[in-house]
């Protein structure tokens, strides 16, 4: 490993500075929440991972006067899963809007429930900011109420980590990390999406603090 | 394409960029430069990488005392507002949004943020040292710089999925929701910022961790278990970071 260090310190700064990155532990950053908390949600420690309740990812945004929000869960999956929309869990998207930001002022809800048909699946949103009551159809859909839109449904996995170079790099200690390589690549999401006015989070609101949580009914798996 | 509001690197980008595409590239790197520079450009093929099993890794040792406090407190750069330090931005575990400025996270999150090598280069490097900043690593990039999907400017903006899997029908009505009270379900998950408890918190205080909400993260119930892990971090990888030219935010004794 020596070796490879001063051989890289000679092509440069640059160089050296990735060098070290590669003997970093394996459990460093290796997901951004995929298979956390490990004992209720990933198969390597757990015999009955809810994979339907595992927060992947949370996103928010903003630009052009809207608040984009994304929570991505279930995955990454490959092309060939199954469905995993659970009716017996509960998906909250917290919005603090005020001092302190520890505390929400808006909980977005969201629940899966089974239609008649073999594969009809639809969702419930409630407490989204700016819209009165619920928003309710099927899954795979745009849904739209008090110029709010929202979507639950299958997507891409947006996450991008060459996650096997980095565990590759700590076990051999040589260097393994690509940047032209996407652990995620091809896989699969599921995902709440919603894209919200900045007016529905109040009049001179320009600061919110968002975290994603989710429940399931009776207890864990 | 978004502002940038970091500082870049003092490196040749373009250059560690090229170096660092593939590790075939790499291997090039490592044959044609010997300790001096010098030597022939001959291609040697790095190995594939496996997705098997892999031996138990042999880390670093390390003898330096750490001390990551720093780390928690410093600037970072292009910051204002709230989310001046590290710390700030982790506790409480939220994602923090500013609507008065470009998104990129800290500053929010948007799907096509590098997270991953902006969080390495914040919790490990010294943002006060020249050329040195939390774009550091995703302006090489260290690992892919984007998503292997593009994003979409409109709603849903999450890219379609792959492959031709099982769907539901995207049809139906009177579906079959629960409407038990909250007081029924209990927490499985939580996540605010990426990463952090995946890569901050160790495995005994995960579980509690999630159980927890950011109320209790501003407490700093977690901040020494934080403390605690990145220090680990620099036990193993410091003195080389060091090695290497890097200004760590660690302080060593």
């Amino acid at each position: 490993m020596r070796r490879i260090f001063k051989t890289l310190l000679a092509g440069g700064a640059a160089t050296a500075a990735l060098g070290g990155l590669f003997l970093l532990p394996a459990d460093v950053a290796v997901s951004a929440d995929h298979l956390d908390p490990p004992n209720r949600t990933d198969a390597g420690f757990d015999t009955t991972p809810d994979v339907p309740a595992d927060i992947a990812d949370v996103f928010a945004w903003h630009s052009n006067g809207t608040v984009k929000i994304a929570m991505t869960f279930a995955g990454p999956v490959a092309t060939t899963a199954p469905l995993y929309y659970d009716r017996d869990v509960l998906y909250k998207i917290h919005i603090s809007s005020k001092d302190p930001g520890t505390t929400d002022e808006f909980t977005i809800k969201a629940r899966f429930g089974k239609g008649a048909g073999a594969n009809d699946w639809g969702v419930r949103f409630e407490g989204i900011p700016g819209v009165s009551g619920t928003i309710e159809g099927p899954v795979d859909t745009n849904l739209e109420k008090d110029g709010v839109k929202a979507r639950a449904g299958l997507f891409d996995e947006p996450f991008f980590f060459d996650l096997i170079g980095f565990r590759e790099t700590a076990s051999f200690g040589t260097i393994r990390i690509r940047n032209d390589r996407n652990f995620f690549d091809g896989q699969n999401d599921t995902a709440l999406v919603f894209e919200i006015p900045d007016a529905n989070f109040g009049a001179g609101v320009d600061n919110i603090e968002v975290w994603g949580q989710t429940l399931r009914f009776g207890g864990n798996l | 394409m978004r502002a940038n509001r970091f500082s870049t690197s003092r490196f040749s980008l373009s250059r560690a960029a090229l170096i660092f595409a593939t590790p075939v590239a790499l291997a090039t790197l490592l044959t044609a430069c010997g300790d001096n520079g010098s030597g022939s450009a001959v291609v040697v093929p790095a190995p594939q990488p496996s997705t098997t099993g892999t031996p138990t890794p042999t880390p670093t040792s390390s003898t330096i005392a750490y001390n990551v406090d720093n780390c928690f407190t410093q600037k970072i750069q292009g910051q204002t507002g709230k989310t001046t330090t590290l710390e700030d931005i982790i506790i409480p575990d939220t994602l923090k949004l500013d609507f008065t400025r470009p998104t990129r996270f800290p500053n929010g999150r948007h799907p096509s943020d590098p997270v991953v090598d902006i969080l390495l280069a914040t919790i490990f490097l010294d943002m006060s040292a020249s050329g040195q900043g939390p774009n550091t690593l995703a302006s090489i990039p260290l690992d892919p710089p984007s998503n292997d999907k593009p994003f979409s400017l409109d709603f849903p903006f999450l890219a379609a999925p792959n492959g031709a899997p099982l769907r539901a029908s995207g049809t139906g009505s009177n579906f079959d929701f629960r409407t038990d009270a909250d007081a029924g379900y209990v927490i499985v998950d939580r996540m605010g910022n990426p990463a952090v408890a995946t890569a901050l918190i160790r495995g005994a205080k995960k579980t509690e961790y999630n159980d927890d909400n950011p109320t209790v993260d501003a407490t700093h119930k977690y901040l020494e278990e934080e403390k605690e892990d990145l220090t680990d971090r620099f036990v193993s990888i410091g003195d080389d970071l060091v090695g290497l030219g890097l200004k760590i935010c660690a302080t060593t004794s």
